[in-house]
């Protein structure tokens, strides 16, 4: 992980940030879809506009393959030769020569039959991948399955008691009619009450035992909002930019390691790969528009128009005023990972908040995890005195130095 | 017990009022009878069932209110600016200059507010050191009474508007040969200056006249007589022996008090092997925050002051062989001797101040200072002081002018002479324009036709030259909160000055006239950004010389005011509040007077056997009369005042300073009269009437939280001290039945070792230094805006529920103690009695902070029924409000009163319409500390958010927190450094060094609480 940290962290091109990532994808079979990604996306899209170079749409019709393979292996090379297509292309696209790529035969064939496939769909691609979205970031019913499996069992003990009652009745009569004996008066209502008074008492003692322990859970999950997954303005995908593209979380969130807030951050920092990547795979340019809109980019002019319109997030994580919560102890001093409290981000596609953020949560994680006290200066003699009073091979968590009194998050 | 100190009059008269106090902390008396009682229950109109339906309503809009959480919106920058991460302050150095006060400070800002103002170590002036007015300025700039666009004719306008017409104004003035009058304050800044030579330039009748409400024309003019430079001298407290000081409240308010407490403290202090310390001796009428400092302090009515200097100047004169002047005579003959003779012993390291503004009696002072040799030493006339430049006689001929209707067009930059000065009033209303550049529509601004609002400074581009080649710089902290234009300017505007802004003026000036004064930079840019980021540049400062005295001492002697026969008004100036330009910040008007602790208020002071023979009791309304000068106001009962003398503070009785200032108090300036060309603060010659108006209710936190009947501080002379240093700080023996022993040897607990108890970390203190202390509130002030202590008002001050995390304990001594009883032919019993009586009419007066002392055996821990305040593992004891229900057992029994109540929710209560209440208000809120609700315990948390920062910045770079680099907001805004703050396990820390001296002690001690907060025994340097 920290590999990928400290390379992120020194990108000085988005084309250079793309290769990393490339690098360290092991590719068996030539992926047209993956090379593409990783290596063309900076400077081109499947579609009609340009961004750096033209866009690729069919562009398996425009060239035939073999020129492409040279095209595509050295440009340069090419364009020198005196080849008139390449000439042509090198003119057309302000003379800025695209630079050359050392992939095999293979794998050029590979994006070229990608941009083949993704040419023939671009359009339907688009309209059912929207649908797709409103259908996942709808109001999903959060149940846990266990009200229904009560309901069911309580049904069936409902059931079974009026199976065996009318076996019951019907052995009765059998017997009553055996013996000649007058029919019993039919009870009703208070009399019915005044018969079955054991069974009524069963009845309202489990009724109470339930609803004393579903009360209770329900209380406790007042202002507890585990699962929340509201929409947001801008259908940011955190598996894709994350779980797809390996994009470090605090390349967005610069302040986990520095402050107590973990910063939401400024569409500017899109800004940084967004000027090239103007399409996203599901959604087209919609939702990347939103991005251009805020910081006001013209597209066309490639420029900022000033006109800006600042994103309103819904805030997902909200701990209350009372408490104290700080990203850079938990990041850089306590080496937590993101996910810990965050849950799998990167397979998330709505963030939602996966952690209760209960007091009860942090005092919990606050017993169990050790305090990496090795290799920083600050918990050095501390750790000396630690190391005497619980012995050498002692678990040090955080409630030993302290991580649970009041003081450390309400003040 | 050597000595009995008593808390105020009170405590002394044991008034049933005080008794009632001192016996409940929470004296509300709770109706629980006759709400219960079975006729109020018949009676009432609400039956048991409504009850339970309101119960039933009121539980399940409660749930239902609580299961839909709100949609809370992140927005980040569109743009992140670069040097702002959320959650991190940035500091930046600017100036505080008012006209009065000047500070070089540090300001806190938070996602781009200003919400703390912090003292700049860099400076040579105020070397870190901040007061009350300068840690509450930030209040200033979220005021909802500042003007948020201009004003034409008393209705908003814009500035293209007001711009053109004022142009169009004075320039027709000037054409019809008519002057422009600028009355302004006194004014530290250069390029300010130059806007001001600039608009002169432009409109050539315009003249500039220094008006200041409280004048330092007498100092000026006396330095003009002795010496032949009209300039205010620039002093060394620190390097004086011996301080005597007429009348000066050179801690408080006299030139440049933040300057001068933090020499007085370098002087004073008793630290890292220093043994000497400076004598101070006062003579005064009133008894200021300075003479409650001094070792000796002597009482001489207002009108006598000047016979004073005149006694002392022919005792010194007798010791240097110089001739005699004529003099009154005064209380203080007695003394001078003994005076010039310690003063003359410390000849070249004393130094001699009064706080008259009359001329002539500057003269006199200046005269004996030069006998002393003081000048080049403790005085440099060669740096010179800029912060206080009125001219009184240019104000006076301003007047005239506008009387004969030769005046076309006034402009008031910072001043409201409406307010200060009734005759300058009259005189505006014949001038035909009306210019104001307040950032309010204040007194003057709205008898103004055109109101160009100023910034705030927090909001300001500026520079400052409080001294001869010391330069400090104002920067913004903040984009303009309205509409508003700096107020140099405006004048820049109007003078037709092409520049882009002020930033460029003030750039530019910098760049043709400062740059040049340096030769470390190479480029004006390196320069400039250095300057900036310090906050200030010092070029070379001119060496002080002796000077020769010109002054002609008997011409001068035969002009000082005559002792009068009768009684005499003293008009001051209180720490907080001032000169009433800062009337309308909560704070201040909460901060208690270090001397009476009253707040929201001024008041006649009257020594309380003057009152007995003016008939009056503490709260009855008076009316003083000076010539035709009538005003009234309630009595206040102020022991060690002079006889006959009545003392009042001006900037209160504001009537346009917005809804915290209106109405507090009454207008005391219209006393102020003009003698010898200077206005004077004292008024002779006054009669008092008792009215048969309804008694007045002065609100004090005095009478409240009492530590009576024990040792709380602890005192000695320095003689003492030099032969015994635990002299003064015996520890007190409990008798028990194993004998007489220490309180740490009786303990409740188990005294063997506890895992829980021990600190493996940090174990973090307090020390205070009442040697240091000057009493003078700035830690209090501070207190509250780093802690966002809410403000309460008077009514709520009145009934003992101030909020402050600390307060300044102010203890008068008596004169009688146990030793010197039998002298006086005492009984035990009449001993006490006699104790509690003021055996003399000028006690000693001592300050002692007191905040929640962090016990570790702490005796509100142990009586929370829910464990909402407990120990940390680092010494601090902690208060988690949320888990608080509000017993209040902790407070009862709390033996140091430190825990506040949050009797209702002052953030969002209209019954308390201060800084919480409104949205402009609640932007100084610091965003680490959370804001408390009603109904929960608050107390002193020992800033733990500046803790965990400070830890946290320690644990992130890998390394232990250095000694000094975590300070609690009280400890930084010190001036004399009075408060330490520090670890303990830090073998080399500074309040370690402190905790070993002998001096130390812990405040109630015999109770063995164990508390982190020490105290240092105060030494007096006297026989």
């Amino acid at each position: 992980m920290s590999r990928y940290i400290s390379r992120y962290l020194t990108i000085t091109s988005f084309a250079l940030f793309l290769n990393v990532i490339s690098l360290s994808q092991v590719v068996a079979q030539p992926d047209g879809g993956a090379i593409f990604k990783a290596n063309c996306t900076s400077c081109h899209v499947v579609g009609d506009n340009k961004v750096v170079g033209p866009g690729l749409k069919n562009v398996h019709q425009r060239h035939n393959e073999e020129w492409l393979l040279k095209w595509i292996k050295n440009s340069s090379a090419l364009i020198k030769s005196g080849d008139a297509e390449a000439v042509k292309v090198y003119e057309e696209n302000n003379k800025t020569a695209m630079p050359a790529f050392n992939l095999s035969t293979d794998e050029i064939k590979s994006v070229i039959a990608y941009i083949k496939t993704e040419s023939e769909k671009a359009p339907a691609a688009a309209a059912s991948g929207t649908n797709d979205v409103n259908a996942s970031s709808g109001e999903e019913s959060q149940e846990d399955g266990s009200p229904i499996v009560l309901l069911l069992v309580t049904l069936g003990f409902i059931a079974l008691y009026f199976i065996l009652n009318s076996a019951k009745k019907g052995l009765e009569r059998v017997v009553r009619q055996r013996e000649g004996l007058p029919e019993p008066p039919i009870y009703k209502g208070k009399a019915w009450v005044r018969e079955h008074k054991k069974l009524i008492a069963v009845i309202v003692i489990f009724l109470l035992v339930v609803g004393s322990v579903k009360g209770w859970y329900a209380l406790k999950g007042i202002g507890v909002q585990e699962g929340y997954q509201p929409d947001q303005p801008i259908k940011f995908s955190h598996a894709l930019h994350v779980g797809q593209n390996k994009i470090d979380c605090r390349y967005c969130h610069s302040g986990a390691e520095k402050s107590k807030n973990a910063n939401i951050p400024s569409p500017m920092v899109c800004m940084n790969c967004h000027k090239y990547v103007q399409e996203g795979p599901k959604y087209g340019t919609e939702e990347i528009g939103k991005i251009y809109k805020a910081v006001g980019w013209d597209k066309k002019k490639q420029a900022y128009t000033g006109k800006t319109k600042a994103i309103q997030w819904v805030r997902i994580h909200n701990l209350p005023d009372l408490a104290y919560f700080n990203h850079a102890q938990h990041v850089k001093v306590g080496q937590v990972t993101c996910q810990t409290c965050h849950g799998e981000v990167e397979k998330m596609e709505v963030m939602k908040q996966a952690s209760p953020l209960t007091m009860g949560w942090c005092i919990n994680c606050h017993r169990q995890t050790e305090v990496k006290m090795n290799g920083n200066g600050y918990y050095k003699e501390l750790h000396e005195k630690l190391k005497k009073q619980h012995g050498p091979d002692a678990k040090l968590t955080v409630d030993k130095i302290g991580g649970l009194e009041c003081a450390r998050c309400h003040y | 017990m050597e000595k009995r100190y008593w808390k105020g009059v009170e405590e002394l008269n044991n008034t049933p009022e005080f008794t009632r106090l001192r016996d409940n902390e929470f004296f509300e008396h709770l109706p629980v009878d006759e709400v219960l009682n079975k006729k109020a229950a018949s009676d009432s109109s609400t039956t048991r069932r409504d009850f339970l339906k309101f119960l039933g309503f009121s539980v399940a809009a409660a749930s239902l209110a609580a299961c839909d959480a709100p949609v809370k919106k992140a927005i980040p920058y569109v743009s992140k600016p670069e040097e702002i991460t959320l959650g991190i302050p940035n500091y930046y150095a600017s100036s505080y200059y008012d006209g009065t006060d000047y500070c070089s400070v540090l300001v806190k800002t938070r996602e781009g507010r200003p919400i703390k103002i912090e003292g700049n170590d860099l400076s040579g002036v105020t070397k870190g050191g901040t007061n009350a007015r300068v840690q509450g300025s930030v209040l200033s700039l979220y005021d909802s009474a500042r003007l948020t666009s201009p004003l034409k004719g008393g209705q908003k306008s814009d500035w293209k508007t007001v711009d053109a017409d004022i142009i169009a104004k004075l320039t027709a003035a000037v054409s019809a040969g008519k002057k422009i009058a600028i009355v302004a304050s006194s004014n530290a800044s250069p390029s300010a200056k130059k806007a001001i030579a600039d608009f002169s330039a432009k409109y050539t009748t315009a003249t500039l006249a220094t008006y200041d409400a409280v004048s330092y024309n007498g100092v000026v003019k006396g330095n003009e007589m002795s010496f032949g430079k009209a300039i205010v001298p620039s002093y060394s407290f620190d390097k004086a022996e011996i301080i005597v000081s007429f009348a000066a409240d050179f801690l408080s308010n006299w030139i440049s008090p933040i300057e001068f407490a933090v020499q007085y403290g370098v002087g004073r202090k008793l630290r890292n092997g220093k043994r000497t310390m400076s004598r101070h001796i006062q003579v005064e009428s009133t008894l200021s925050l300075t003479g409650s400092n001094a070792d000796s302090r002597y009482k001489v009515k207002p009108s006598e002051l000047s016979s004073a200097v005149a006694a002392l100047y022919n005792k010194v004169a007798a010791l240097a062989g110089g001739t005699s002047i004529s003099a009154g005579s005064s209380s203080f003959d007695k003394a001078a001797d003994k005076v010039a003779h310690e003063l003359w012993a410390a000849k070249g390291k004393a130094l001699v101040v009064s706080g008259s503004n009359d001329p002539n009696e500057q003269v006199l002072v200046n005269a004996i200072n030069n006998m002393l040799g003081s000048y080049g030493n403790t005085i440099s006339l060669d740096s010179t002081c800029n912060l206080r430049s009125s001219n009184d006689g240019a104000v006076v001929e301003l007047m005239q002018a506008m009387n004969a209707g030769q005046v076309g067009a006034v402009i008031f930059w910072n001043t409201n002479p409406v307010y200060t000065m009734p005759s300058m009033s009259e005189a505006i209303a014949k001038v035909g324009t009306k210019i104001s550049l307040s950032d309010r529509n204040d007194e003057t601004a709205s008898k103004c036709d055109y109101v160009c609002p100023d910034h705030h400074y927090l909001e300001s581009w500026g520079d400052v030259e409080p001294y001869t080649n010391r330069y400090s710089l104002m920067q913004p902290t903040i984009r303009p909160l309205f509409n508003t234009r700096q107020a140099a300017e405006s004048l820049l505007k109007w003078a037709g000055v092409q520049v882009v802004d002020y930033y460029t003026y003030v750039r530019a000036n910098w760049e043709a006239n400062i740059y040049p004064k340096q030769s470390g930079m190479t480029s004006f840019e390196a320069f400039w950004t250095k300057s900036l980021q310090d906050g200030v540049f010092a070029a070379t400062i001119p060496a002080s010389t002796p000077a020769t005295f010109v002054g002609n001492v008997a011409d001068a002697a035969s002009k000082l005011m005559k002792p009068s026969a009768g009684a005499d008004v003293v008009l001051y100036e209180k720490t907080g509040i001032a000169n009433g330009n800062q009337a309308n910040n909560p704070w201040l008007q909460e901060l208690p007077d270090p001397i009476s602790k009253v707040c929201w208020d001024n008041y006649f002071a009257i020594l309380p056997a003057y009152a007995e023979k003016l008939k009056v009791v503490q709260g009855n309304v008076i009316e003083v009369k000076v010539g035709n000068t009538a005003i009234k106001g309630p009595v206040f009962l102020q022991p060690a005042m002079a006889d006959n003398t009545i003392a009042v503070a001006v900037g209160y009785g504001r009537t346009a300073a917005g809804k915290a200032g209106n109405g507090v108090g009454f207008n005391a300036y219209p006393f102020v009269t003009l003698s010898n060309g200077s206005l004077s603060m004292i008024a002779a010659n006054a009669t008092v009437t008792k009215t048969v108006e309804d008694d007045h209710t002065l609100a004090a936190t005095q009478t409240h939280h009492t530590m009576m009947g024990r040792e709380i501080v602890k005192e000695t002379t320095l003689s003492k001290w030099l032969r015994d240093s635990k002299s003064g700080n015996e520890q007190e023996l409990i008798d028990s039945p194993y004998g007489k022993k220490k309180p740490e040897e009786l303990d409740l607990w188990a005294t063997t070792e506890k895992p829980g108890f021990d600190r493996p970390n940090h174990s973090w203190g307090l020390g205070i230094d009442l040697n240091a202390c000057i009493g003078c509130g700035s830690c209090v002030v501070a207190c509250n805006a780093e802690n966002n202590v809410p403000v309460v008002g008077k009514d709520e001050i009145g009934r003992a529920r101030e909020m402050h995390w600390i307060r300044i304990d102010r203890y008068y001594s008596s004169d009688t103690t146990k030793e010197n009883a039998g002298e006086k032919g005492l009984g035990k019993l009449s001993m006490y009695g006699e104790m509690e009586k003021p055996g003399s009419d000028n006690p000693e007066v001592f300050f002692q902070p007191v905040m929640c002392q962090h016990c570790n055996h702490a005796p509100c821990e142990t009586v929370c029924p829910v464990a909402a305040t407990t120990h940390s593992s680092e010494g601090l004891n902690m208060m988690a409000y949320n888990r608080c229900v509000g017993t209040r057992y902790c407070a009862n029994n709390c033996p140091y009163k430190v825990r506040r109540f949050n009797w209702f929710k002052y953030s969002d209560n209209d019954q308390f319409p201060y800084n919480m209440q409104d949205n402009l208000g609640k932007m100084v809120l610091n965003p680490d500390v959370v804001v408390r609700s009603r109904g929960v315990m608050e107390k002193c948390s020992m800033c733990v958010q500046r803790i965990q920062y400070g830890k946290l910045e320690s644990k992130k770079a890998g390394r232990r927190p250095k000694d000094g680099e975590i300070k609690t907001a009280c400890a930084q805004a010190c001036p004399t450094n009075a408060i330490v703050f520090g670890d303990f396990n830090d073998k080399n820390s500074e309040v370690n060094n402190l905790f070993k001296d002998p001096r130390s002690y812990h405040l109630l001690a015999e109770l063995n609480v164990q508390p982190s907060v020490f105290y240092q025994t105060k030494v007096r340097n006297k026989n």
